[in-house]
């Protein structure tokens, strides 16, 4: 018997080891753009090609690094747009969460006819494509004098289905004991809302904080429509007007790409647990 | 105490005590955001493709379907249609097997595995603008694509610059951004799938292959309904990478429909006709997302 199951455990530990091997090697091979990136933004101007010819291992690693390039990027209009982006983002995700946990909670702490035709259109909102309808909706922002102002970019990150179904899922489990006991002791809806169920949401408000502001920072076609005039630029228009201008420093692209992907990075690793929770209950309820 | 005023006090109270009028005042603000913002755009798309404004005149005339006729009867419509056909034909498929054997990989216990997925989860920090920009600069002739190949003894790449290759670098790019996102969907599909019933299995002697297509991948058909269609709504509305890296060329052969939209409505000025491609590809994307519902609800 033990004679028997030792080769297949070696078997088993062999197929682990290659395992690990291959899922090192695939992730590795997903990081190494953004790797490239990092070590390209330490390199002044142009120097990058010089350093791809012949590959080595320079050629991925930041040997005598300079970081000339952020410090001529701080000065650009980059730097100003970076500003434009967070104040936009941040923004957004004040009021987004404010407005779609109310939405959500008139979805899910009382019950009352209609309340499925408003869920309704909850649900069909978010199933029309942004992207596909921001073309009318910027034609619609002329019109009324919108557009290169701080609240024709801001406003349409706030308006997310999307939030306020995920909060409605998690407020649905929220027991109707805890809020009929409240109600009993005075407590008014406001307050059941404030008091009872935002402090028992955390995790879902993280989870629907990152999908609106993820959503912002990320936008690129609404910006490009309604936010044109340079003060008004997000970062992801400056980067890529800085690529497109007929001189390109690719250290500044380079730099700028990092600081655009380094700050949602950073917050979607703080948050990654409560973000990707979030994430899987989309895929597994409708 | 006038009766008028007897009578608007209990009106109001009304409101704020009955449970309609407590959750309306809760979702005013929210639903009417999304009124505003989603469904509106939306009915102004279907209203204003039946318009056409002439610029000769200065004056806007209802047309009815012509506008739909036309895009029809136009060449570059067509070619917009087949290449996207052509790019989700290839894409979905691709980019959800990579993602399921992903998720199958690191779904295992292996050394390290949270930080192996996290390394394939990073792109989706990455916004679409700035992975276009880095593969932009990998693509280019001297780039770190070319530079690769040259170590391996393969010639140098025209890439973007090619009307064979320029579709294929898109796709690339795109799946960079996407594989470990749908990827994420899957695992916590398969973290759902209980282990008594592969421990089931491989009692009766199933082997590995057979455990995963008979117990398993049965088991993953919600979660792979959903990242099949919410992978090909996004696929079917790719912008920023055509946008920033080909501008729809070389010869039209990246001219994917959200940006033939785009160029309609701003390099050819033809608002009205753009918003006729707008309500075409705000119904493929319902009809797709509508064979969802179908396909969840027709074995429950």
């Amino acid at each position: 018997m033990a004679a028997e199951s030792t080769p297949r455990t070696r078997r088993r530990i062999g197929r682990r080891t290659l395992g690990t091997v291959v899922a090192a090697v695939i992730g590795i091979a997903f990081a190494f753009p953004l790797l490239w990136v990092l070590t390209s933004s330490l390199r002044p101007g142009n120097d990058i090609f010089s350093y791809l010819s012949p590959l080595s291992i320079g050629s991925f690693l930041p040997i005598d690094p300079d970081g000339s390039s952020y410090v001529a990027l701080v000065h650009s209009d980059f730097g100003r747009a970076i500003i434009n982006s967070v104040v936009v983002s941040a923004i957004t995700v004040v009021f987004g969460l404010l407005f779609s946990a109310m939405a959500a909670f008139g979805l899910s702490a009382v019950k009352f006819r209609g309340q499925g035709i408003l869920f309704g259109v909850v649900v069909l909102s978010f199933l029309i494509p942004f992207d596909a309808i921001s073309i009318p909706l910027a034609d619609l922002f002329r019109t009324v004098h919108l557009q290169n102002t701080y609240l024709g970019l801001i406003l349409p990150g706030i308006g997310n289905g999307l939030a306020i179904f995920l909060m409605r899922q998690f407020f649905l489990a929220v027991p109707g004991e805890i809020v009929e006991a409240a109600r009993v002791d005075g407590l008014g809806w406001w307050g059941v809302f404030t008091r009872i169920y935002l402090p028992l949401s955390k995790p879902i408000l993280v989870g629907a904080g990152m999908t609106l502001f993820l959503f912002q920072w990320q936008a690129y076609m609404w910006p490009l429509l309604i936010g044109t005039e340079p003060s008004k630029q997000l970062a992801p228009i400056a980067l890529a007007n800085m690529r497109g201008q007929f001189t390109v420093d690719f250290g500044q692209v380079f730099a700028g790409s990092l600081v655009l992907t380094v700050i949602p990075l950073v917050l979607i690793l703080i948050f990654q647990r409560h973000y990707t929770q979030s994430l899987a209950s989309t895929g597994s309820k409708d | 105490m006038s009766t008028r005023e007897k009578a608007r006090k209990p009106a109001l109270t009304r409101i704020r005590h009955s449970p309609a009028g407590v959750a309306l005042l809760f979702l005013a603000p929210g639903l009417l955001f999304l009124l505003v913002l989603r469904v509106a755009p939306a009915i102004s798309a279907v209203a204003s493709s039946l318009f056409h404004y002439s610029l000769l005149h200065d004056t806007t005339s209802f047309v009815g379907l012509d506008n739909y006729r036309t895009l029809f009867a136009d060449s570059d419509f067509h070619h917009a249609v087949l290449v996207t056909l052509v790019f989700n034909v290839v894409i979905n498929p691709v980019q959800i097997a990579i993602s399921l054997a992903l998720a199958v990989l690191l779904n295992q216990k292996l050394a390290g595995v949270r930080f192996w997925r996290a390394l394939v989860f990073l792109p989706i920090a990455v916004p679409p603008a700035v992975s276009a920009v880095i593969w932009d600069v990998a693509f280019q002739p001297n780039g770190l694509i070319n530079a690769f190949l040259r170590v391996i003894g393969v010639p140098a790449q025209p890439f973007l610059t090619s009307s064979d290759q320029a579709l294929w670098s898109i796709m690339i790019l795109c799946s960079w951004i996407g594989v470990g996102y749908w990827m994420m969907f899957l695992i916590s599909g398969l973290q759902d799938v209980p282990a008594s019933l592969q421990e089931a299995a491989q009692l009766d002697g199933a082997n590995g292959w057979q455990r995963f297509w008979r117990v398993t991948f049965p088991m993953l058909r919600r979660p792979l309904a959903f990242v099949l269609v919410a992978d090909t709504v996004s696929n079917f509305l790719v912008f920023a990478p055509v946008q920033i890296l080909t501008n729809g060329g070389p010869e039209n052969a990246t001219n994917l429909v959200m940006f033939d939209i785009y160029r309609r409505a701003f390099t050819l000025g033809n608002m009205n006709l753009a918003q006729a491609e707008v309500v075409l590809l705000m119904l493929v994307t319902l009809v797709v997302v509508a064979v969802q519902f179908r396909l969840l609800r027709s074995k429950e």
